[in-house]
């Protein structure tokens, strides 16, 4: 403890150190001032916030509300260089004036739009990497509760796909497709602050300015260590000096399932179940199937039509030359569509961020975001093991809501203790037909009552940024990441049924916290010669502290109550019904250094080279460093002097680059042998149990940085003014992957060594379209993206042709996915279905070379099974690759218009090329409700040819074994947005003062064009579309305002 | 400058402390760790794998005597495809059976490569190795009784060699089996009683090794060790280890009369582990509890105290009628089968009939409401009792059976026989082996020898023809498909491999 005491303290003192070392004053020239205003050359309103520099000097200003100036020059010969977002970039000689008025030109191309880097802002037209930005008017008012949203369909090469439709729940994000087999979520950094992937849910995207998508490794390179599955940057939203602004957005609205599951009702049910029955050799099960009627739709019992949905956010910011700042305070209520009693969201938001200038060569800031969240979920959202949906899609309709009978109602297994009631006192249905996980769902909703998860999140940083001369700037930050996260969970003694039950209450809290830092220093020195050359050196260092983590876990047992309300930690109950338990993350620490160099000639030819060490405690002293180059190079065609000036190209850069970016991503100490605990034994018969400890797994020592290189090729081209494109190839291969591959049990080890063992590549395409033109006064605008990307694992290590394993599904003794060479990662692996055997003839004549039956015991109406391996028997060498969960395609489409004060947008989005595993029928649970897809099952010759024969008995595996039967397309194409506004005129909103009046309508995944069967087909998780019952996305109608003072 | 400054703060600032994290390379460094080291050794004793597979579970319904029962018929589907014989290499028990032995063999390997170098007392260590050794003996024995074909090593397997590895003939493994057992007694305690009476002593390793003579059909040394074990008056207490058999047979059962002189080698579980289905394998109580008791089971008003208050469970083991009826009148009857459907019948309580229900269950494993725990965890993964691996009636007559088998002492054989029978108040009948082998089954039902003792005499074919036994296939467990994948082992040619 005292030795990270010291170091911490040892990094503040180099902190502080590189702040002394810039502290250098400069002297002050004798100087005048000269006054003057900035307005917009279209318009001719005043333009606050446009930066004023005197050229070749750090003295600058910014105009304030009214557009007004004021700057001290120190002759006549000095040139104002105003620069502005959005505008051509103006220089103005002094020339003896005292006061000056400076209209800007509005900059139709984009060209002059910064982005952000990475430790540093460029100007896109010299950007050599491959990056996709969003903006914060590309979202701004728009329905997005999680940042991950914001960048689905608006940025090429990305693929965004929830994890479920749980209010506030994470997306899985892959940026260029699979990089490696272990985390594949990309780096986040806010305002230079890294933050976990869980964790990124906090940030309130009204706050945020612009995200940056790091795609290549040429952008990524100056992340090095943590860069290869992609960088997100976030830059909050600054203060401008100036008048003070206050903006309000809010919205609110109701949401309701887009789609619903077409499941048996009652009478279908007992008929089918009827017939599986006989077709088994047991007997008829319900006599009268018509009796039952519909029976119980339990989606209607799950689903809410009219879950309520709000969100507020106000903001207010301004400052002067001296000082700026944005603070902003957001709210966010959100209820889910499946039983929105245990299935909501809400979320308070609090931003400060602030920059002060002390002297003209020293500034201090701070970002610094603050969220509390409160969610409550209903547990299993993707699962076929229990929970609402599973339940509500396998449970019998003709098992009541609830038991009116007396008479049945007081006899088992209504007897039972634990059977849950409802407010009239009868209690829920229990299932005699289906059971296991299976639950009555408004009877699991009661066991879950009041229970939610909370956090507090702070990140932020501050900042000392030193120009002692013209062209260098030091800039040092501190950030962190501050949270506190838990649960509060009271699960009462219940009967759902006999397999699901409990005799205890319990009542559990969980309290989690962590800090994890970073510090960062950098040198930047930029300089021009001739007006021609321009350089930036940027020097830097940085040491990440994080998993810093601590938790707390306790469980209270039979306590004398029966109501989350009333459960209480303060109850005296003895302690052996009292289970605690805690613990501490291992540390995880990251020392870098890194530099990169910039050049262009004249903007024409450009050139960056990054270079990075990283030094992680993950691996061993041999093997502790690694490092990350990469070289880019642009070549902006249209600025030689030979390109002729036409009206057709306006502007064409052509780019490449090639990096190497890292990977640690693997736990701690990994590479030596550790000690686990845990393997206890009763060794005597006084009571209590001894407390074993033996080794986990076999060590490492030569565990190495996992390594993705990757090469890209683009350009990017404006042309007829109206048309932009960016196209990018790229060819990436990751080598070395960190992983722990099984080992042999016979090893005996409880758990896997780390190793590098695979290799992986993924090539693609990207086009990003776009389209503006102005008609009269309507405004119209089209920007539309698509990627192509084929995933393929090249090797496996030594010999290994798959991982064992693969993702599990039900009861099924097959995984449904291998990870193998040559295939993408974790395709998925089944049998091959040739059509359904019509007749005891077809199953005779399906012979193997020797003339004898290749499936003998098969019956008319079992599906045939390829016979992959050609041996004569079906048997697990005959399962084969059926399927890809991964998108081979994604792509987005944005619409703008404006009219006079109406406005319209709509986003779509969609992926093509997978399939989705739709294994939403348990088939461990033989007596399971069917999907109406079962109505056209095989039931005599020529009756189906896709959908085999009912029976309790299933000798052929028709239904067990993974197969191509499960399998679906995946593509759809969503809109995902849709937005209707309109603004007040000014001469109405200026009347009560407001700057801006809008009112809009918004739906939210209106449409979904699919031909998929399960209730969504956006399935994210670590393998996507496995559809084990996914909480669908919501369809929301949503009415908000937009108003500004 | 700054940079440059930092730099040299780095290296030392990467070297992280592990917080609460041994490392293999510093720990065993003193007495405590090294016996922490052998607890975990004995923790694979009572395994249980994340699947609910436990050792007796599975051969109980692979025997003549139960079937798996359940819920249903794919409910711990690895117990119901070897109790009807449908096992294939990618499905059965045998995936955690394997993973246990294993998993037992490694952590011994590990601390008897340790002790060498541990500062303790030189007597305690030696008894350390020697209960690592006759673990490890305990789980390799399981190991080639079960899969016939398997790999030995007696240290950690490095890395370099994980995937070369091959499999020993079975000849070796038992060599070494017996190698480890013998030179282990000496450094046993003959007895061991109170905090540490679940340890193993000098009986009990002759016990195993006599098991094994007799499995290897040297029957000749098989009776003399386990000679040592039961001692020189059959039906007296045996002066050296304090054995003898209790007096009422119902005592073997109770929770409250665990590690009794009749015990040798017990699995012992708890019930305040907080076992949880969070972790449902790292529970250390009994899962045979709630597994063999009756599915929704209740006692009619009026019938308390009639019929035992058995806790509801979830109907695995139900006794096949061939075992009822052999023990139509035994007086071990009540203690082995409780006869829950005839109750039924005759209204004094109600249960729900599970897969393969035959109204009879396994009363010597379905947890009574006295044994419920409920304090912290679930109650189901914490049922207290205690199992047999070996007691003396067991020993008593595979001694008997190496004297009738190998032509050695009859009377002393009779001797045995009549001290199990005269136990229950049986009279003696002739010391044949047949006589011996249905001693065995009545004596010993339901405790998970009933399998391993059809297969080893070779009339497991004609026992459990009815359940679908193949001859020449069934006699030995697959490899795990998992483990022939990337390695260098072999499927044994039962099920369609070269060994």
């Amino acid at each position: 403890m005292k030795e990270s005491l010291l170091q911490r303290k040892r990094l503040i003192q180099c902190f502080l150190l590189l702040l002394l070392t810039a502290t250098w004053g400069q002297a002050l020239a004798q100087s005048r001032s000269v006054t003057g205003t900035v307005t917009d050359g279209a318009n001719g309103d005043a333009l606050p916030g446009v930066s004023i520099v005197v050229r070749g000097t750090s003295t600058g200003t910014i105009s304030d509300a009214n557009g007004q100036f004021s700057i001290q020059v120190s002759s006549d010969e000095d040139v104002l260089v105003l620069s502005f977002v959005g505008y051509t970039k103006a220089e103005i000689p002094v020339a003896g004036k005292t006061n000056i008025t400076i209209a800007l030109t509005p900059d139709v191309t984009t060209l002059e739009e910064l982005v952000v880097v990475g430790y540093g802002e460029q100007k896109k037209s010299v950007v050599t990497g491959a990056i996709s930005s969003v903006k914060a008017d590309d979202i701004a008012g728009q329905p997005i509760s999680r940042v991950e949203q914001a960048i689905q369909g608006r940025t090429s090469g990305v693929i965004v796909a929830q994890n479920s439709g749980q209010p506030g729940s994470s997306a899985t994000i892959r940026v260029r497709g699979i990089t490696t087999l272990n985390g594949n979520d990309p780096l986040w950094v806010v305002d230079g602050v890294v933050v976990d992937n869980g964790g990124i849910g906090y940030i309130n995207s009204s706050d945020i300015e612009s995200i940056e998508v790091l795609k290549d490794a040429s952008s990524q390179a100056i992340y090095g260590a943590r860069a290869a599955t992609g960088v997100i940057l976030i830059t909050t939203k600054k203060g401008k000096a100036g008048r003070m602004a206050v903006d309000y957005t809010g919205f609110y609205g109701t949401s309701a399932p887009a789609r619903r599951l077409d499941l048996l009702n009652a009478t279908q049910y007992a008929t089918l179940r009827n017939e599986a029955s006989v077709a088994g050799g047991g007997g008829i099960v319900y006599p009268d199937p018509q009796s039952f009627g519909k029976g119980t739709d339990w989606q209607d019992h799950i689903f809410n039509n009219d879950a309520r949905r709000q969100n507020h956010e106000l903001s207010l910011s301004g400052g002067n030359d001296k000082s700026t700042f944005y603070t902003s305070f957001g709210y966010l209520d959100q209820e889910g569509i499946v039983a929105s009693e245990i299935s909501n969201y809400n979320r308070v938001n609090v931003r400060l961020n602030s920059t002060h200038k002390i002297a003209k060569w020293l500034t201090f800031g701070q970002n610094l975001g603050y969220a509390r969240t409160k969610s409550v979920g209903l547990g299993n959202t993707n699962s076929e093991f229990g929970g609402p949906l599973s339940s509500a899609i396998n449970l019998d309709p003709i098992t009541p809501v609830v038991e009116t009978d007396p008479i049945k109602a007081s006899g088992a297994p209504y007897n039972e203790a634990g059977v849950l009631r409802n407010a009239d006192g009868y209690p829920f249905g229990i299932s005699s037909a289906v059971g296991q996980e299976i639950t009555n769902p408004l009877a699991y909703i009661q066991t879950r009552k009041g229970n939610y998860s909370w956090a507090h999140d702070i990140v932020g940083n501050a900042f000392a940024e030193v120009k002692p001369i013209e062209g260098l700037v030091l800039r040092s930050t501190i950030g962190t990441k501050i949270a506190f996260w838990g649960s509060e969970s009271f699960t009462p003694q219940y009967y759902l049924n006999s397999s699901t039950k409990t005799s205890q209450n319990n009542f559990n809290r969980s309290q989690n916290q962590v800090m994890n830092w970073t510090i960062e220093n950098t040198i930047a020195y930029t300089r021009s010669f001739n007006d021609l050359h321009a350089a930036t050196l940027l020097l830097g260092q940085g040491a990440y502290v994080d998993d810093n983590t601590r938790a707390t876990n306790v469980t209270y047992f039979n306590l004398p109550v029966d109501n989350f309300d009333d459960a209480s930690m303060n109850y005296a109950i003895p302690t052996t019904d009292i289970n605690a338990n805690g613990g501490e993350g291992q540390l995880h620490k990251v020392s870098s250094l890194f530099a990169r160099l910039n050049y262009d000639y004249d903007e024409r030819y450009i050139l960056t080279a990054i270079i990075r060490r990283d030094g992680s405690s993950r691996f061993g002293s041999n093997n502790r460093y690694g490092y990350f180059p990469s070289f880019s190079a642009g070549w902006n065609v249209t600025r030689e002097n030979f390109w002729p000036q036409n009206d057709v190209v306006n502007f064409l850069k052509i780019r490449g680059g090639y990096g190497v970016v890292g990977n640690d991503n693997i736990g701690n100490f990994s590479y030596l042998a550790t000690i686990g605990g845990g393997r206890n034994y009763t060794i005597g018969n006084l009571g209590g149990y001894a407390n074993g400890f033996s080794p986990n797994a076999p060590p490492n020592p030569d565990l190495k940085w996992e390594s993705t290189s990757q090469a890209n090729v683009g350009f990017e081209a404006t042309f007829l003014e109206d048309f932009s494109i960016t196209f990018d190839w790229f060819n990436k291969k990751t080598y070395d992957i960190l992983q722990y591959p099984r080992i042999p049990a016979y090893i005996g080890a409880i758990s896997n060594p780390a190793a590098n063992v695979a290799d992986m590549q993924n090539k693609g395409v990207e086009v990003d379209l776009g389209y503006r033109r102005k008609f009269g006064e309507l405004e119209f605008s089209v920007n539309a993206n698509v990627s192509k990307i084929k995933n393929e694992v090249t090797s496996l290590g030594n010999g290994v042709e798959f991982l064992s394993g693969g993702q599990s599904f039900q009861a099924s003794s097959y995984p449904i996915t291998r990870t193998a060479v040559g295939q993408p990662f974790n395709s998925f692996f089944g049998f091959r279905t040739l059509g359904i055997f019509q007749t005891q003839a077809e199953i005779d004549n399906y012979v193997n070379p020797e003339g004898d039956p290749i499936q003998p015991n098969a019956q008319p109406g079992d599906f045939k099974w390829a016979d992959i391996d050609g041996n004569g028997n079906i048997d697990g060498d005959d399962r084969t690759f059926i399927g890809n969960p991964f998108p081979e395609w994604t792509f987005g489409v944005t619409i703008n218009m404006s009219y006079k004060g109406f406005d319209f947008m709509m986003l779509g989005q969609g992926v093509a090329g997978n399939q989705i595993f739709q294994g939403l029928r348990r088939l461990d649970v033989s007596n399971a409700n069917w999907q109406s897809d079962a109505l056209g099952r095989w039931t005599g010759p020529g009756t189906s040819d896709d959908y085999p024969r009912i029976s309790t008995q299933d000798p052929n595996n028709n239904f067990t074994n993974p197969s191509d039967f499960y399998l679906e397309d995946g593509d759809y194409f969503r809109i995902k947005v849709m937005q209707l506004g309109y603004t007040l005129p000014q001469s109405i909103s200026g009347k009560v003062g407001m700057s801006r009046a809008r009112i809009y309508l918004m739906a939210e995944n209106l449409l979904t064009f699919t031909k998929y069967t399960g209730f969504d087909p956006e399935i994210g998780g670590g393998v996507m579309s496995i559809d084990r019952g996914i909480y669908p996305q919501a369809r929301s109608i949503l009415i908000g305002v937009n108003v500004g003072f | 400058m700054g940079v440059f400054f930092v730099t040299s703060c780095s290296d030392e600032f990467l070297e992280v402390k592990p917080r609460g994290l041994d490392l293999e390379s510093t720990y065993y460094k003193n007495r405590d760790e090294a016996y922490n080291g052998l607890i975990a050794v004995y923790d694979v004793v009572g395994f249980m794998s994340s699947g609910l597979i436990t050792k007796v579970g599975a051969v109980n319904s692979a025997s003549d005597d139960h079937y798996a029962g359940g819920g249903g018929p794919t409910d711990v589907n690895d117990f119901q495809v070897w109790s009807n014989y449908t096992l294939s290499p990618d499905v059965g028990p045998q995936e955690a059976l394997w993973a246990k032995g294993y998993q037992g063999i490694f952590r011994a390997n590990a601390l008897l490569s340790k002790l060498p170098d541990v500062p303790m007392s030189e007597a305690e260590k030696a008894r350390f190795i020697a209960e690592a050794k006759v673990l490890r003996a305990y789980f390799y024995f399981d190991l080639v009784r079960l899969f016939k074909n398997i790999v030995l090593s007696t240290a950690p397997i490095t890395p370099n060699e994980m995937y070369s590895v091959t499999q020993s003939p079975p000849s070796a493994v038992y060599e070494q089996i017996e190698k480890d057992l013998i030179e282990a007694i000496p450094n046993l305690p003959n007895k061991v009683s109170g905090a540490e009476a679940a340890r193993l002593t000098a009986g009990a390793a002759n016990a195993l090794l006599g098991k094994v003579y007799l499995y290897q059909e040297k029957f000749g040394d098989a009776a003399t060790t386990l000679a040592k074990v039961n001692g020189p008056d059959p039906g007296q207490e045996n002066p050296t280890y304090g054995y003898a058999l209790l007096e009422n047979y119902g005592d073997l059962f109770l929770t409250s009369n665990e590690f009794n002189k009749e015990s040798i080698f017990e699995i012992s579980y708890t019930n305040e582990s907080a076992g949880n289905w969070g972790c449902s394998s790292c529970s250390d109580g009994n899962i045979l509890g709630v597994m063999a008791g009756p599915r929704g089971f209740s006692i009619n008003a009026g019938f308390e105290g009639e019929v035992p208050a058995y806790v509801s469970g979830w109907s695995f083991f139900s006794i096949t009628p061939g075992l009822a009826d052999a023990m139509e009148g035994d007086p071990r009857y009540p203690h082995t089968i409780a006869d829950i459907g005839r109750w039924k019948e005759e209204g004094k309580v109600n249960y729900t009939p599970g897969y393969m229900d035959t109204g009879y269950f396994l009363d010597k494993f379905a947890a009574k409401q006295h044994d419920r725990w409920g304090g912290a965890g679930d109650a189901d993964l914490n049922y207290p009792h205690n199992i047999y691996e070996i007691r003396l009636a067991d020993t008593y007559l595979m001694e008997a059976e190496a004297l009738v088998r190998g032509g050695g002492n009859t009377t002393r054989a009779q001797q045995l026989l009549d001290a199990v029978r005269a136990r229950v108040g049986l009279d003696p009948v002739p010391a044949t082996f047949d006589n011996i082998f249905n001693e065995r089954r009545l004596e010993l039902a339901g405790e998970g020898h009933r399998w391993f003792d059809l297969v080893r005499t070779g009339r497991a074919a004609e026992a459990l023809a009815f359940k679908g036994f193949q001859a020449g296939k069934h006699e030995i467990l697959p490899i795990p498909l998992l483990e022939l994948e990337n390695t260098a082992l072999q499927q044994s040619k039962e099920y369609g491999g070269s060994l």
